[in-house]
């Protein structure tokens, strides 16, 4: 198979998963919602009914009245068709990038379309997430690399033992200790929110506010994670360093900055930049948890709202995207890699036997 | 590779050491928690009528260690003296920060007609409280609790006489702020109401007068501004009850999710390498599909239509990762199934089964313990996560994901109670550990490449 064919190949393949990931979803989504909303509604009518307005009417009025309000109020939420109807309605709309009208929910200035409203969340999640990832992939790769270089040094070890024992905190536990530490405790930061209510009108300042505000949640993710990336790239270079080609060159009387830079990172690189697009892609997912412990707008924190107030579609909506790239990033980096480690290549085109 | 030779060289490894040594820590927390701790207290966690004697949200009483200040440790009587209509309770204080509350309860027999209830208390400076209260009950049971309204105001009262205008001034409309027990603490200066007067230690006696006297038992509870090993949180529930009985859900879970997910996923994984083409294929796209769902929006979803309960959270993290060892299984698989020696067996006849039986899978069954081990962690985290989103949701019992729920709830960050917030985070955290650290010494000894 050819360069393009297999892409071609890979890519229908992730828009079917794509597909049954929707389908999926719409299924789990909507049978445990619809649980919820009926009795939700059903509530609902009771404490209207018992309204002194409503006194004067005999039973089958009163019946009458219920029976009404239910339909519209099941119409209102979309139960008024079938469940399976419902479920390939939704997936086929999603599918079709139609991601219609929120049920429920607003988005912070008011808008009603689903595609709006994740829309206004993307950005902060981007801001936030995907800076940290950023920092924590170069902050990993310089220290992954020192350390490498010193293996069995104390810098060598304090890395792996420093890269065990953050990977265990839980990262949004780790976020309230930073409130704890420096919010309550040293009063240097605020505790949540994107912004300080009432917001500065003076667009630098508020750019200011804005990252003064995220300043918690960006140490707190990127200390959580850098541990991770820098035991990793350790460890490849570690092997790579081991390789002949590089006392090759180092006999040749190359530079060692050179050995490091021009000939390790190359032949490390395409693990190191697969695990780079995987994770600057899916920091666009952001994080439920760790967002809401900071009350941040991102999607993650969207997601649970969504989850709290029963909306299929902006449910939906979200998983679709973070699916949609999560399989843009299985895909590329499959290319990516073909790409950058020739030897792989080779194993494509003689994928055939 | 044999008992003896594999402890030999697990041996070797530090860091696998420190994991068990972790361990037993754990596993004697859960195996003794009710040594620890009372099981009753476990079980109902959520009943407040059983916390009502504890503190509210105080911090653990090592602090006093650490603080020039020492808080009132948690002093009960339940033996006073009565004397005629007198039942004394004395109270010998020599703390620099007075106890959280006082509470009082006297138990009469039961009778219908209407007694008289009050209370005295004398000071070591002479000063003395006359009728604190002054109550009339009827039944069998009367409880007096210092911090409630009435005796905070009858306190304040008292104080005036003592206190500058300017402090009378500041207080005005906020009484509901004011410290009762740093009032009868404290030495008759200005500064009395606002807490800031002189502390004054010595002898209280704190006297109960019931008439006609016909108390059968009373007990005093000078409620702790300082709790036990962990603190209390704000309904004064022991967080060293939630901590210890904790780890038994959280070990039970893990192990439980990591052992289940884990061997699916071997099968999973050895059956479909063995198969190879089509039905390969078609296993590997299901993987793709469930690995590409979002796991967490979905379990949170299924948590709140499924109840709370360890074995459904286990079930579900089950669901969603046993494609995790897949892969890696896989391909170890496809390289086993090229061996000599699988071929010689299918040349004597034995069924696919055999082979996956009896050739492949004992040789990943190295890998397989190291990756339960290593996948613990990632399933204690996981619930307790869940458990933080989603809180207790009707089931009584905590667990260390639930008591940070909580902690957040009650902005446990927002009011400085640290103890609240760190000691179910750090256990959560060294479970973790535990088994990362036992996981990499296993992979170190079993997988050859990684052997220093």
């Amino acid at each position: 198979m050819g360069y393009g064919s297999y892409l071609l190949f890979r890519s229908a393949n992730a828009v079917l998963v794509l597909i049954a990931v929707v389908l999926v979803s719409s299924i789990i989504f909507n049978a445990s919602v619809e649980k919820e909303m009926v009795a939700t509604i059903e509530e609902s009518i009771s404490i209207r009914i018992a309204s002194p307005i409503y006194r004067g009417l005999n039973s089958t009025e009163r019946q009458e009245l219920m029976n009404l309000w239910r339909e519209q109020e099941y119409k209102r939420h979309g139960l008024d068709q079938p469940y399976w109807i419902r479920v390939l309605i939704q997936s086929r709309d999603v599918i079709t990038l139609n991601l219609g009208e929120a049920t429920i929910m607003r988005s912070p200035t008011g808008a009603s379309e689903v595609l709006q409203i994740i829309l206004e969340a993307l950005p902060w999640t981007i801001m936030l997430f995907t800076t940290a990832t950023i920092i924590q992939i170069l902050l990993g790769l310089y220290l992954g690399l020192k350390a490498a270089q010193g293996v069995g040094g104390l810098l060598d070890r304090s890395v792996s033992v420093f890269a065990m024992l953050s990977n265990s905190l839980p990262m949004w536990w780790f976020g309230m200790l930073m409130i704890f530490a420096l919010s309550y405790g040293l009063n240097l930061f605020p505790s949540s929110g994107k912004v300080s209510i009432p917001p500065p009108s003076d667009p630098f300042l508020y750019v200011i506010d804005v990252l003064w505000h995220m300043a918690l949640p960006l140490i707190t993710v990127v200390f959580v994670s850098f541990g991770a990336w820098t035991y990793i790239t350790r460890n490849i270079v570690v092997g790579t360093l081991q390789e002949d080609f590089v006392m090759a060159a180092r006999a040749k009387g190359m530079p060692e900055r050179k050995v490091i830079y021009g000939h390790v990172l190359r032949s490390a690189s395409p693990p190191i930049v697969t695990m780079s697009i995987f994770s600057l892609l899916g920091s666009l997912g952001g994080a439920i948890i760790t967002e809401s412990v900071f009350s941040w707008p991102g999607m993650g924190r969207l997601y649970w709202i969504a989850l709290q107030s029963g909306d299929v579609k902006v449910l939906l909506g979200l998983t679709f995207i973070t699916t949609f790239l999560y399989l843009v990033a299985t895909v590329a980096v499959d290319l990516v890699y073909g790409f950058l480690d020739p030897r792989v290549k080779v194993g494509l085109t003689g994928r055939k036997r | 590779m044999g008992v003896r030779n594999f402890w030999r060289e697990y041996r070797r490894y530090k860091i696998g050491l420190i994991g068990l040594a972790f361990l037993a820590f754990f596993v004697g927390m859960a195996v003794f928690a009710p040594l620890i701790a009372p099981a009753e207290a476990y079980y109902r966690w959520s009943d407040i009528t059983y916390w009502e004697e504890y503190p509210k949200g105080v911090p653990p009483e090592w602090i006093n260690f650490f603080s020039a200040k020492k808080s009132a440790t948690q002093f009960v009587i339940t033996r006073p003296k009565f004397v005629e209509k007198n039942i004394t309770f004395t109270y010998n204080y020599q703390f620099d920060v007075p106890p959280s509350d006082i509470i009082i309860k006297v138990s009469t027999s039961a009778t219908d007609e209407e007694r008289q209830l009050s209370i005295h208390v004398s000071r070591p400076d002479g000063k003395q409280l006359d009728n604190i209260v002054r109550m009339m009950h009827k039944g069998e049971k009367t409880r007096i609790i210092f911090t409630s309204n009435d005796v905070r105001d009858w306190l304040i009262a008292w104080a005036r006489e003592y206190e500058t205008d300017e402090n009378l001034e500041k207080i005005l409309g906020r009484e509901a702020f004011v410290n009762p027990l740093l009032i009868l603490f404290s030495k008759t200066q200005p500064g009395i109401l606002l807490g800031t007067a002189e502390n004054l230690k010595g002898q209280y006696n704190v006297i109960v007068q019931l008439s006609p006297p016909t108390a059968t038992t009373a007990k005093a509870v000078f409620t702790g501004s300082v709790f036990g090993l962990l603190g209390t949180d704000t309904l004064g529930r022991d967080l060293l009850v939630g901590i210890v009985w904790g780890s038994r859900l959280a070990l039970l879970i893990g192990l439980l999710t990591a052992v289940l997910s884990e061997t699916v996923g071997m099968v999973y994984g050895v059956v479909s390498a063995y198969k190879g083409g089509v039905v390969d294929e078609i296993m590997q796209r299901i993987i793709e599909t469930i690995a590409s769902l979002p796991f967490l929006p979905i379990l949170i979803i299924l948590s709140y239509t499924m109840q709370p309960t360890v074995w459904n959270l286990a079930l579900l993290m089950v669901i969603f990762f046993w494609v995790g060892p897949v892969k890696t299984v896989r391909s170890m698989a496809l390289q086993l199934k090229e061996q000599p020696y699988v071929e010689a067996a299918k040349a004597l006849g034995a069924s696919g089964w055999r082979i996956i039986a009896r050739h492949i899978t004992p040789q990943i069954l190295p890998y397989f313990f190291a990756s339960v081990a290593l996948s613990v962690p990632g399933a204690i985290l996981t619930e307790a996560g869940i458990s933080f989103l989603m809180g207790a949701a009707g089931v009584s019992e905590p667990t260390w994901g639930r008591i940070l729920h909580d902690a957040q709830r009650f902005s446990a960050t927002i009011n400085g109670m640290w103890w609240w917030v760190l000691s179910p985070g750090l256990l959560i955290s060294l479970a973790g550990l535990t088994f990362v650290l036992l996981g990499s010494a296993l992979d170190r000894i079993l997988n050859p490449k990684l052997r220093r």
